[in-house]
């Protein structure tokens, strides 16, 4: 079985101090550190667990800048067959919509059964792509995949998470697109070592051209939606920040839930 | 995982194993664990394959104390042959989630507890310390150890320490923010890919600032820039032996503690490095201080599980924790302070002193904590 999965290197924010760069429809990336994206490195370990089960390989391609390699490196490490970067000025501000044309571009000359994205980007967080190119690609997809039961026959039997804690099982024809929840399975961990042994495998880069894409199709030309602005949302009402110490800020804390009837 | 066998035999030596479980014998998690190192050192070299062995959870039970290692009768090292079996899981990938982030951790931020990079010398704020990447100059790097610099509760010992050494007029700085793991608990994974990315940008750092010594708040930093590293023109100490030394000269420490203490015997400072004088030395010339010693102390010191990873991963095996039996032991000797000089120790320990409901009998302090105290009053 031959399946591609589709990946982003994405700046860590949970715990850092954002700042809204010059332009105002981003933030700045200095100082930031880059990872895979959380979803993806789970559709990746997926990918890598049916390969371990059904056999042929695996395809990862992430759109970006050289940097991008290293996210690449990890999929390597973790088990994929071949690399693909995809990467040009004109790629610059694409939406998903055109994120997903990029990809299907790259994609269709490409011998595939099933096609992996994460559900969503932690910086972007649009949850567009997969869909978006199931579309392009003309084939069925599943989106928030949270199991793959079994594949077989040319049909995926898979489950995705619905609210509530219910989950729903759909049976798709394959190919097919399948955008992967967290939680699906558990990443492995990549070595150093591991990175070092994947060191040298060539990474395919192609541009615009080599994708026969027109530069109108790409970057907020091809794109759907615009950015205006980005910025942080006012400060509401009610809201305490405290101050000092663990010990003093705990103290603190139990004197206003307290005080306003939380614990007796 | 056949194929590293033949590398393993060579590398560890195996074949010079007799089986007499010295080992095992003294191994202080064997009391609650299946981890068996006499057994493992006779399985590697009679199995095939060794992956059955090493899949098994027991194998992040230990806390690479070092006491198989240091009572080898034939010189063997069970412990490297430990982190050898960690290695191959750590490059399999399929490890516990929890490590997996520590590691992940190591390598983006420099850390293994997730904080942010810029956020290193917060504990330092008010202290007005010189920092060698702003263009201080100072005789001596004083290395914070990432527990000391994050951890809310340990950053009140790095502020102790440094009011210790500013009142023997020890010359230091820190690497501020620069500063990055040290890649002892990371080795001692079995990530050895990884410490040695971390062990090249710390000695980096050194050479780029010029530094020939160095204290460190934490045993398992000084064991590892001291032993792991082993770079040449670089003094190493603890900073129980620079004060140790200081107050040999002249006591600067004249307020009067009266209380009952104990100290504890880190494994990375006592065993492994045969630093059992100094802290005692300290201690004792504190006025007031009444020093009683644990049955178990010096090279016998009962490990507190803190080592060799274990600060993000739960044991295997049932029972008390040996961090429970120590505070146990510390409250029926009547003492009322526990000292240590270890970041994992005291966390272990404090904890262990709630789990067992002892708070309001024993305190857990860093020596550097109770000189502080000396200080002041």
């Amino acid at each position: 079985m031959e399946i591609i999965v589709c990946i982003k290197r994405v700046p860590e924010t949970a715990d850092a101090d954002i700042v809204i760069d010059k332009t105002g429809r981003d933030i700045e990336r200095e100082g930031l550190v880059f990872d895979i994206n959380e979803w993806d490195n789970y559709a990746v370990e997926e990918a890598i667990l049916l390969k371990e089960k059904y056999g042929g390989s695996v395809t990862v391609i992430s759109l970006g800048p050289e940097e991008a390699n290293e996210t690449l490196r990890k999929a390597l490490a973790m088990g994929a067959y071949k690399a693909i970067r995809l990467t040009d000025p004109a790629f610059q501000d694409s939406d998903g919509y055109a994120i997903a044309r990029i990809l299907s571009r790259a994609i269709g000359p490409l011998p595939y059964d099933l096609i992996l994205t994460g559900v969503q980007t932690e910086d972007d967080g649009y949850g567009q792509v997969g869909p978006t190119l199931a579309e392009i690609l003309q084939i069925p997809h599943a989106s928030i995949v949270n199991k793959i039961e079994a594949i077989e026959n040319g049909r995926a039997r898979v489950h995705r998470e619905l609210e509530g804690g219910l989950d729903e099982v759909v049976d798709l024809e394959l190919p097919a697109v399948l955008t992967i929840q967290s939680g699906i399975n558990e990443p492995r961990y990549v070595s150093i070592m591991g990175i070092r042994r994947v060191a040298k495998i060539e990474i395919k880069v192609l541009d615009l051209h080599e994708l026969s894409m027109k530069p109108d199709e790409a970057g907020e030309p091809g794109s759907m939606t615009v950015v205006e602005r980005v910025f942080f949302p006012p400060t509401g009402e009610g809201a305490q920040i405290l101050e000092g110490t663990a010990d003093e800020i705990a103290d603190k804390v139990i004197s206003i839930l307290k005080e306003k009837g939380g614990v007796a | 995982m056949s194929g590293e066998k033949d590398a393993f035999l060579q590398k560890h030596d195996l074949y010079g194993c007799f089986q007499c479980g010295k080992c095992t014998g003294g191994c202080p998690v064997s009391l609650k664990s299946d981890l068996n190192i006499r057994r493992l050192m006779i399985e590697v070299l009679l199995r095939d394959n060794l992956g059955p062995i090493v899949r098994g959870e027991d194998i992040w039970d230990c806390t690479t104390c070092k006491t198989c290692t240091l009572r080898c009768p034939r010189g063997l090292e069970p412990m490297n042959l430990l982190i050898g079996l960690r290695t191959l899981l750590v490059e399999e990938g399929h490890i516990p989630k929890t490590l997996i982030d520590a590691l992940e951790s190591a390598y983006k931020y420099g850390n293994p507890w997730n904080a942010a990079k810029n956020k290193r010398s917060d504990w330092a704020h008010e202290l007005a310390l010189k920092v060698l990447p702003q263009g201080d100059q100072a005789a001596n790097l004083y290395f914070v150890c990432c527990t000391a610099a994050y951890d809310t509760r340990l950053q009140n010992v790095a502020r102790c320490l440094v009011h210790c050494l500013r009142q023997i007029e020890y010359d230091f700085a820190t690497l501020g923010d620069e500063e990055i793991c040290c890649g002892s608990e990371i080795r001692r994974m079995g990530e050895e890919g990884l410490f040695e990315i971390l062990m090249h940008g710390n000695i980096e750092s050194f050479k780029k600032y010029d530094i020939r010594s160095i204290v460190t708040t934490s045993p398992h930093c000084y064991n590892t820039i001291k032993n792991d590293y082993a770079a040449d023109g670089l003094e190493v100490r603890h900073y129980t032996q620079v004060l140790a030394e200081a107050i040999g000269k002249k006591n600067p420490f004249s307020g009067e503690i009266k209380k009952v203490i104990t100290y504890h015997d880190p494994c990375f400072l006592g065993k492994q490095n045969r630093i059992f004088d100094e802290p005692r030395d300290i201690l004792k010339n504190i006025p007031g201080v009444t020093l009683v010693d644990f049955d178990r102390s010096r090279e016998n010191s009962l490990c507190c599980e803190g080592g060799g990873g274990r600060m993000w991963v739960e044991a295997s095996g049932q029972g008390p924790r040996l961090a429970e039996t120590r505070i146990q032991d510390a409250v029926e000797m009547g003492a009322e302070i526990l000292a240590t000089a270890c970041p994992f120790c005291l966390l272990t320990f404090e904890d262990a002193v709630k789990t067992t409901g002892n708070e309001e009998r024993l305190r857990v302090m860093d020596i550097t904590e109770i000189l502080d105290e000396a200080l002041c009053e």
